[in-house]
């Protein structure tokens, strides 16, 4: 075979593969729809979510999040001392928290944490047999497994930033304390003097949409997973990665919206 | 009727009735728990990953040289995360572009610096840990998910049986091509995001190619720091992602449970030395 004709496979292989997981996510986002009016899904099961997604996943998202404050207080500290504008330093690590950084880290957290055990998860029960077994019970999978982690994904994602944007805010004000001496209070006055609420609501809108997304790409590569142990290591390879990609072109399509 | 029960009993069986009481977690005990369990969790890992850390290194120094498995490993881990890479990292330049350019257009309308600030922050910051924790999402899983189904099938055992080591067969090949690839894959990943943030700074504010492709601010210090964490990150990530793959049992379960757990690590230890280098460099560059 000559190099062009490997070439044009190659694309055509990708393309094949990448219209295939695209498909199914767009029927699985159909059926979570059809379900979500009127609401269909299994109660128990969605406040057992609820936990494991929100109150499971809260140190990790509290421990990256005071981190990502500290590093955006790092770098703009460098800046803001070069030219002695101190009073900006809240707005500089606050802007790149609140708009950008915040959701993004969490976000891709988020995806590693609950994303990829999602997968996983659901990727065991296929392998073993588990979600025909529950079709064999007349119990619809949608509605028993996919529905409740989606909604749980969705809504706690959006919990979680709010949390994550605040401890952010008080691990940036520690730091700023700490290594720049910048006073706390300074730090708080120029959040509040020179961030919009817009630059909170716009960081939110990212959650909501990372976290449906991430729940649809997680529950996607689960639900097709085939070929036992090796298989649900690939499908978490795959999922983790769909979602990361996700995250970044979804976040730059909102923020050219919102620009 | 319980205290006419306790009433009858003998001393002796009171006292081991008031043991198993208090053997019982009540609340107190409980709150200590939940702080004491993570504390006892990340210590005992800690441990661990800092033992395979050090044996690898002992490996790659004195162990055999097998260039051809490193090869591959370099072609799995590099080679095959370019695309992965160019396009999240080609995404968040544009990202960054358009959240810098509209604020500086609402505060000073002057983008003249946009580019070379730009350059310098993904130097320092952008470039090097975002493509890490990609790097740790894409390799970690991959490394996590391929040693976790070699130790449930027995396949690691077979390799014990044999009086191979699995540390230098399955780590130090991994370990050499992740800290070579992550380093080149940074340099690549900066090279692609500026790129991309000089097409979306000409379409979106007509700012010049030349006033953007402006190195005036880039020191020695923003080149090293940068290397300095790829660096850092390429040896993390293979370690805590081949030491949850030696570590897993109980079939399937088990090697979804390891590649979540080798994504998280990875992704937190990323974040974590990341404010180390940029806290160290900070204090450097105060002093400097």
């Amino acid at each position: 075979m000559s190099f062009l004709e490997k070439f044009l496979k190659m694309v055509g292989t990708k393309f094949l593969d990448w219209s295939f997981e695209i498909g199914g996510m767009v029927l699985l986002a159909w059926e979570i729809f059809r379900n979500l009016l009127p609401p269909r899904m299994d109660g128990p099961e969605t406040w057992r979510n609820f936990y494991r997604v929100g109150v499971k996943s809260f140190p990790i998202v509290v421990v990256t999040a005071m981190l990502t404050g500290a590093i955006m207080v790092i770098q703009s500290g460098m800046y803001i001392k070069q030219y002695g504008a101190y009073g900006l330093l809240g707005w500089g690590a606050g802007y790149s928290v609140l708009r950008e950084v915040g959701p993004i880290m969490i976000g891709l957290m988020f995806s590693g944490r609950v994303g990829a055990n999602n997968t996983a998860e659901l990727g065991t029960m296929r392998v073993t047999d588990q979600v025909d077994a529950l079709r064999a019970l007349a119990i619809d999978p949608i509605r028993y497994l996919v529905m409740p982690r989606v909604l749980a994904m969705v809504v706690m994602l959006f919990l979680l930033v709010v949390i994550g944007d605040l401890t952010a805010l008080i691990g940036g004000a520690l730091t700023g304390e700490a290594l720049l001496g910048v006073d706390s209070e300074l730090f708080a006055w120029s959040i509040i003097n020179y961030i919009l609420l817009e630059d909170f609501t716009h960081g939110l809108i990212k959650a909501l949409a990372f976290g449906y997304a991430i729940a649809l790409i997680s529950c996607h590569f689960g639900m097709r997973t085939s070929g036992g142990a090796v298989g649900v290591g690939r499908a978490v390879n795959a999922s983790v990665v769909t979602s990361a990609i996700a995250i970044f072109v979804i976040d730059y399509f909102i923020t050219y919206m919102a620009a | 009727m319980a205290q006419k029960k306790s009433a009858d009993m003998s001393a002796a069986d009171m006292t081991i009735e008031q043991q198993v009481y208090d053997d019982e977690p009540g609340l107190l005990s409980a709150f200590f728990a939940a702080f004491g369990e993570p504390v006892v969790y990340v210590t005992r890992t800690m441990k661990e990953l800092n033992s395979l850390f050090f044996i690898t290194l002992k490996y790659v120094i004195a162990g055999k040289r097998r260039p051809a498995e490193v090869i591959a490993q370099m072609h799995e881990i590099g080679n095959r995360s370019v695309v992965f890479i160019a396009v999240t990292l080609g995404f968040l330049g544009m990202i960054l572009i358009y959240q810098a350019g509209f604020q500086a257009m609402k505060i000073t309308g002057d983008l003249t610096l946009l580019g070379a600030l730009f350059l310098q922050l993904l130097m320092r910051e952008f470039g090097p840990t975002i493509t890490a924790l990609m790097i740790a999402t894409r390799v970690g899983t991959g490394m996590a998910a391929e040693i976790g189904s070699m130790v449930v099938t027995d396949q690691v055992d077979a390799m014990k049986m044999c009086a191979a080591e699995p540390i230098e067969y399955l780590v130090v090949p991994r370990f050499i091509a992740s800290t070579i690839m992550v380093v080149i894959l940074t340099i690549l990943a900066v090279l692609i995001s500026y790129l991309v943030g000089s097409l979306t700074a000409y379409t979106a504010f007509d700012v010049n190619f030349r006033t953007y492709f402006d190195l005036s601010f880039i020191s020695a210090f923003d080149v090293g720091i940068g290397l300095t964490k790829a660096l850092a990150y390429g040896m993390t990530i293979p370690i805590i992602a081949c030491h949850a793959g030696l570590n897993v049992f109980g079939g399937s379960e088990g090697v979804g449970r390891a590649t979540t757990q080798s994504v998280v690590n990875a992704s937190l230890a990323v974040v974590v030395i990341d404010f180390i280098i940029s806290g160290l460099g900070y204090v450097l560059l105060a002093l400097l």
